[in-house]
C-alpha cells in the first residue's frame, strides 16, 4: 500500500501502470553493480521510479575525473566511498525506498551472496570478467541481467532471461582487451535509461524486452540499431540451461 | 541479384559492410565494396583494411586471423570465426563487424 507521498510522487506513473504496477515495483530488489557512469543514472532513475530495494556495489572512491559522466556524486564527494555518496543521493532523491549501498569489489566468492534475493541485476560494470561472473549469477539465480557498456559516443545493451534468450557468452564469448575507454557523459546516460527502461518493463511485465538483440548506440552519428541474437547451443556459461519459465 | 560483367567476363558482386564503435572511427561507418567471385569473408574485410593499417590489426591479430573478441555478422547472423574462411561473400550480403565496448 502506499503513503500519502507516495501516491503524489508516483502520480504520473501510475497513469500509465496504476497501482498494481507501482505495487511491483516496490516490491522489487533490484542489484545495481558498480555507481559509476552507467550505475549513476541507472540508479538515480530507479530511484526516483519507486524500485523498493535497491543494492549499489561499488569498490571506488570518488575521484575528479569521474565527475564528467558520473552523476551521483559532486565535487564534494571527492575522496569520498562512491557507495556513500551514492546511498546519499539516493536517500534524499527518493526516502521511500530502501536503499543498500556495500562498499566491496564483486568477486566470485561473494558475489551470490551480494545479489541476494535481488529480482534483476544491472551489470554497471567496466569490465568484462566481472561481468560474465554476473553473468553466471544470473543464470544460476534464473533472474534477468540487464547489460550496458559504453566507449566515446558509443553503447550498447541488451537484456539477458537466463535459459530463455542469448546470455552475455553468447553474444560476447571473448573479451575484448582491457583499456582506459574515453567517455563523454551522455553516453552512459542514453545507455543506463536503455537499462533503466528495461528493468522497469521486466518488473512491469510489460512490453517488449531488449532480449536477443543488442541495442547499439552512435551517439555521433544519432543513430541506433540493432542486431539479432540467439542463444549459443555451445555456450560455455548457459547452454546446461533449458527453457525454463521467466521468474517474474 | 545483381551482377556486373567486367570485360573478363568475370562476375562482380556488390556487397555492404559495416564496421562499429572503434572500428568505425578507423574504417568508416559503411561501405559499399564490389568484389570478385568466391572471395571469403576474411578476404573481404583484408582487402578493406590492407591500406589502413591500425584499423587492420584492431581487426586481425599478428597471423591475419579475426581477433577472438571480434564479432562479425553476416546478414544478421553470427558467422563462427573459427570457420570464417568458409564464408563465401554473395552479391547482397550485409556484413556487420564491430568490437564488444567495455566501459561504464
Amino acid at each position: 500500500m502506499f503513503s500519502e507521498r507516495e501516491r503524489e510522487r508516483y502520480k504520473r506513473q501510475m497513469m500509465l501502470f496504476g497501482d498494481e504496477g507501482q505495487e511491483r515495483l516496490k516490491k522489487a530488489h533490484i542489484f545495481i553493480a558498480g555507481a559509476g557512469g552507467l550505475g549513476s543514472p541507472v540508479s538515480l532513475y530507479l530511484a526516483v521510479a519507486g524500485i523498493g530495494t535497491l543494492t549499489v556495489v561499488d569498490r571506488d572512491v570518488v575521484d575528479q575525473s569521474n565527475l564528467n559522466r558520473q552523476i551521483l556524486h559532486n565535487d564534494c564527494d571527492i575522496g569520498r566511498k562512491k557507495t556513500e555518496s551514492a546511498e546519499e543521493k539516493l536517500r534524499a532523491i527518493n526516502p521511500d525506498i530502501k536503499i543498500r549501498a556495500i562498499d566491496t569489489t564483486i568477486e566470485e566468492k561473494n558475489a551470490s551472496g551480494l545479489v541476494g534475493k535481488a529480482d534483476g541485476i544491472v551489470d554497471a560494470m567496466d569490465n568484462y570478467p566481472t561481468r560474465y561472473l554476473l553473468n553466471d549469477i544470473a543464470i544460476r539465480k534464473k533472474i534477468p541481467l540487464f547489460h550496458g557498456a559504453i566507449c566515446g559516443f558509443y553503447g550498447q545493451a541488451t537484456t539477458v532471461i537466463p535459459g530463455k534468450t542469448a546470455c552475455l557468452a553468447c553474444i560476447f564469448p571473448k573479451a575484448p582487451p582491457k583499456e582506459v575507454f574515453p567517455v563523454v557523459g551522455v553516453t552512459p546516460g542514453i545507455i543506463g535509461m536503455v537499462q533503466a527502461t528495461e528493468v522497469l518493463k521486466y518488473l512491469l511485465k510489460s512490453g517488449e524486452l531488449l532480449t536477443n538483440r543488442l541495442f547499439i548506440w552512435d551517439g555521433m552519428q544519432a543513430h541506433a540499431e540493432e542486431i539479432c541474437m540467439e542463444r549459443n547451443p555451445c555456450c560455455t556459461a548457459c547452454s546446461s540451461m533449458s527453457e525454463i519459465p521467466e521468474n517474474k | 541479384m545483381q551482377f556486373h560483367e567486367r570485360n573478363t567476363g568475370e562476375q562482380i558482386m556488390n556487397v555492404k559492410v559495416r564496421f562499429f564503435a572503434r572500428f568505425r572511427e578507423l574504417l568508416g561507418t559503411e561501405l559499399i565494396v564490389e568484389v570478385a567471385e568466391r572471395m571469403t569473408l576474411p578476404d573481404l574485410i583484408k582487402q578493406i583494411t590492407q591500406k589502413n593499417i591500425e584499423g587492420h590489426q584492431a581487426i586481425f591479430d599478428e597471423h591475419g586471423h579475426f581477433r577472438e573478441y571480434v564479432i562479425v555478422m553476416r546478414n544478421a547472423r553470427r558467422v563462427d570465426l573459427a570457420d570464417a574462411e568458409k564464408n563465401i561473400v554473395a552479391d547482397g550480403d550485409d556484413i556487420a563487424v564491430f568490437p564488444p565496448v567495455a566501459g561504464g
